[in-house]
């Protein structure tokens, strides 16, 4: 103790390299941001003008920031509602002993290896309406009349771009519930079985409480990864067409970077991290709880 | 121990040496489509023999990714010390916040020895050069002479002629009008040569300086004009799905029939089908109107934040000569902006005739209005061509955009 107290710097002499990191690179740009988002700054005059709050005014009364909130809850609804059910399921699949495990572990984990761009990319190849393989399949199959113009028509490209995103984030929470299966005892699955629970008993009163964790962090990690979702939407369309599927990040970058307004474009970055923080602070909160911090 | 020292020595003498003797000359090009790329770095290789003092680095952006990574390069303490970029408002947005280099001296007879009067405005912000323009082309109607042949159909020249060509292509299974709009600003050039038809350069002018406003009843002419070609049918189907280069792929395969595109459709052009391309003037509506083009030019300008202005202007020298934008003219079939230079080929005498048969030019919508106003504006245009019902909120709408841009 008495070494302790007279140390008392040696932790802090350890932190202060990654806190001045995190301080430059994290808090100074978030602060640097919100100041940012009360001027009217250009993103090249030398100087700039204290606005108030009339960028915040603005957005209230701009229909692509609405367009774009819209859009991120239609990514948050379904990236909660498909990539973790989804997940969960292959990797429950993938946790029976079958055989070539390995190789479909490996399958299934693939499209994760892969960049947002190339993603984007490919899946735009997919998607074309005339000679796009999704196109050119649901022909074959004698399903013409499904073929929609998967990036063209504003009411479903949204859809479509969630719906390339969540190719990639299935594999990504299948990996979270596979570790998270490894710590499910097998004693309790066994003991499940002997006093005569079935499948579906043993998956929902015993495997699926166990996985709760994995589920935090698994919807957590869905959560973020949609809100800040632009990659697939700056490659496929860029927001377009007519702004119909952008998102906060991507209006975010037109403005600021685009139109020259980074004033507006910085506040439509405050919005966006404080609907992030909101998440994330119930996140913490969670994790707290269950590991029974307060 | 002695041979070592002897060693450091020299490799300093090395260093000082090459440091003292070759100044570095960044420069920072957006022309990334393959022929211009080849073209450009072609030319910077003869700069480089004529010139060996300077160490250059051309680095190459993809072209729409340039357009916002300039900003960030002018602002930065490390600029490049040349750059591409595009003559008239655009080039002034940057020059009016003092980002811009002036340029003056690259031409110590004057702007009009070697370049045409009529660009000098262009090139220009508040009474200074900051702008060296390298080549310029033309806008027309491509299109597929064999697909024209097909149907025995001749180039209209008005109008009328120009709904019907498009109703026999759309009888006959063609996609009468191909356009990619996934990048918008294909769109311009529709809304400029129907506003420039219906009513003139001044009122163009005029609204791209943010001075008539989007409701008054001729811009709804001129969008009514649009929206009544996208109502026949006569647009690529899924247009916003497609770049321009993917749907000029349609004009080159015989499916579509004609493009409004400047004269660089022909860089993505497969050798095989470049003859068979061929342009016109876009078609006469209102007889009693001058006829005016949009003739865009590209060329370079210097940071205010460049390390090497001298070498800079070196460089500008260079490109500004008549051999220099000889060999970029000749190997792209675009028009040299120095007029010493004769156009490359009768495909480029034919847009120059064009072009000195008309009444006056404009550069291109995103080139002469606020950057805000065209991104705004060209979203709409594709909005309106995807829903030509939509034509009033549409311009209501612009006009609550173009009261806030132009405050």
């Amino acid at each position: 103790m008495r070494v302790y107290r007279k140390h008392w710097w040696v932790p802090w002499a350890f932190l202060a390299l990654p806190l001045a990191m995190y301080l430059v690179w994290v808090i100074i740009p978030i602060i640097q941001t919100l100041s940012l988002s009360f001027t009217s700054w250009d993103g090249l005059s030398p100087t700039t003008r204290f606005i108030g709050w009339r960028n915040f005014e603005d957005l209230f009364h701009d229909s692509i920031f609405w367009t774009s909130i819209q859009n991120n809850i239609r990514w948050l609804i379904l990236f909660i509602l498909v990539p973790v059910p989804g997940g969960l399921a292959i990797a429950l699949l993938l946790d029976q002993k079958l055989p070539g495990n390995k190789m479909y572990k490996t399958l299934f984990y693939l499209p994760m290896t892969l960049s947002f761009v190339v993603i984007g990319l490919v899946w735009s190849w997919i998607y074309d309406p005339q000679y796009g393989a999704l196109t050119t399949a649901l022909n074959s199959i004698g399903l013409s009349s499904l073929n929609r113009a998967w990036l063209n028509d504003p009411s479903i490209v949204t859809y479509s771009l969630v719906f390339a995103a969540i190719w990639r984030q299935i594999p990504y929470i299948m990996v979270l519930y596979l570790a998270g299966l490894k710590n499910v005892p097998p004693e309790m699955v066994e003991a499940g079985i002997v006093d005569g629970a079935n499948r579906v008993q043993r998956f929902w009163y015993i495997i699926f409480p166990m996985l709760k964790p994995a589920t935090i962090i698994a919807v957590t990690v869905s959560v973020i990864d949609s809100l800040r979702s632009f990659d697939i939407v700056f490659v496929m369309t860029r927001g377009g067409p007519f702004y119909s599927s952008n998102v906060l990040a991507n209006y975010m970058y037109i403005e600021g970077f685009h139109n020259y307004r980074m004033g507006y474009g910085s506040a439509i970055a405050v919005i966006q991290f404080a609907i992030t923080f909101g998440f994330i602070l119930v996140y913490l909160s969670n994790v707290m709880k269950s590991e029974g911090v307060d | 121990m002695k041979a070592r020292k002897w060693i450091w020595l020299v490799v300093l003498l090395v260093v000082v040496v090459s440091t003292l003797g070759a100044q570095r000359l960044v420069i920072n090009s957006y022309m990334s489509d393959e022929a211009p790329r080849r073209v450009f770095a072609e030319l910077v290789d003869q700069f480089r023999a004529l010139h060996p003092e300077y160490t250059v680095v051309l680095n190459v952006f993809p072209h729409e990714d340039f357009k916002v990574l300039i900003r960030t390069q002018l602002a930065s303490a490390n600029a490049p010390d040349v750059a591409t970029w595009f003559a008239g408002e655009r080039m002034r947005y940057f020059a009016s916040r003092g980002l811009l280099a002036p340029i003056d001296d690259v031409f110590p007879d004057g702007f009009g020895k070697d370049f045409p009067a009529a660009f000098e405005s262009a090139c220009a912000y508040d009474g200074t050069l900051y702008f060296v323009p390298q080549s310029w082309y033309w806008w027309g109607i491509y299109y597929n002479t064999k697909v024209f042949d097909a149907l025995n159909l001749t180039v209209p020249e008005n109008w009328y002629q120009f709904l019907k060509t498009c109703e026999i292509l759309k009888q006959n299974g063609y996609t009468p009008i191909a356009i990619g709009t996934r990048g918008t600003w294909t769109t311009g050039g529709w809304f400029d040569s129907l506003n420039m038809r219906l009513h003139g350069l001044e009122f163009h002018t005029d609204l791209t300086a943010g001075i008539i406003p989007y409701t008054d009843p001729r811009v709804e002419e001129t969008l009514s004009s649009l929206a009544d070609l996208a109502k026949r049918g006569y647009f690529l189907e899924n247009h916003a799905s497609y770049d321009w280069q993917e749907a000029a792929t349609r004009l080159f395969n015989g499916e579509a029939g004609m493009y409004l595109m400047g004269q660089f459709i022909k860089d993505v052009a497969p050798a095989d089908v470049r003859d068979d391309l061929d342009f016109f003037r876009f078609p006469i509506i209102d007889g009693t109107i001058g006829i005016y083009e949009d003739t865009p030019i590209d060329g370079f300008l210097v940071p205010a934040n460049a390390q090497n202005k001298d070498g800079a202007k070196v460089f500008l020298k260079f490109i500004a000569s008549k051999e220099a934008q000889e060999y970029f003219a000749v190997q792209l079939g675009r028009l040299a902006a120095n007029r010493h230079v004769p156009p490359p080929d009768a495909h480029a005498q034919k847009g120059l005739d064009m072009i000195l048969a008309s009444d006056g030019v404009m550069q291109f919508y995103d080139r002469d209005t606020d950057p805000q106003m065209a991104d705004r504006g060209m979203n709409a245009f594709v909005e309106l061509m995807m829903f030509p019902d939509r034509l009033r909120t549409i311009l209501q709408s612009l006009e609550r955009d173009r009261q806030r841009i132009f405050q």
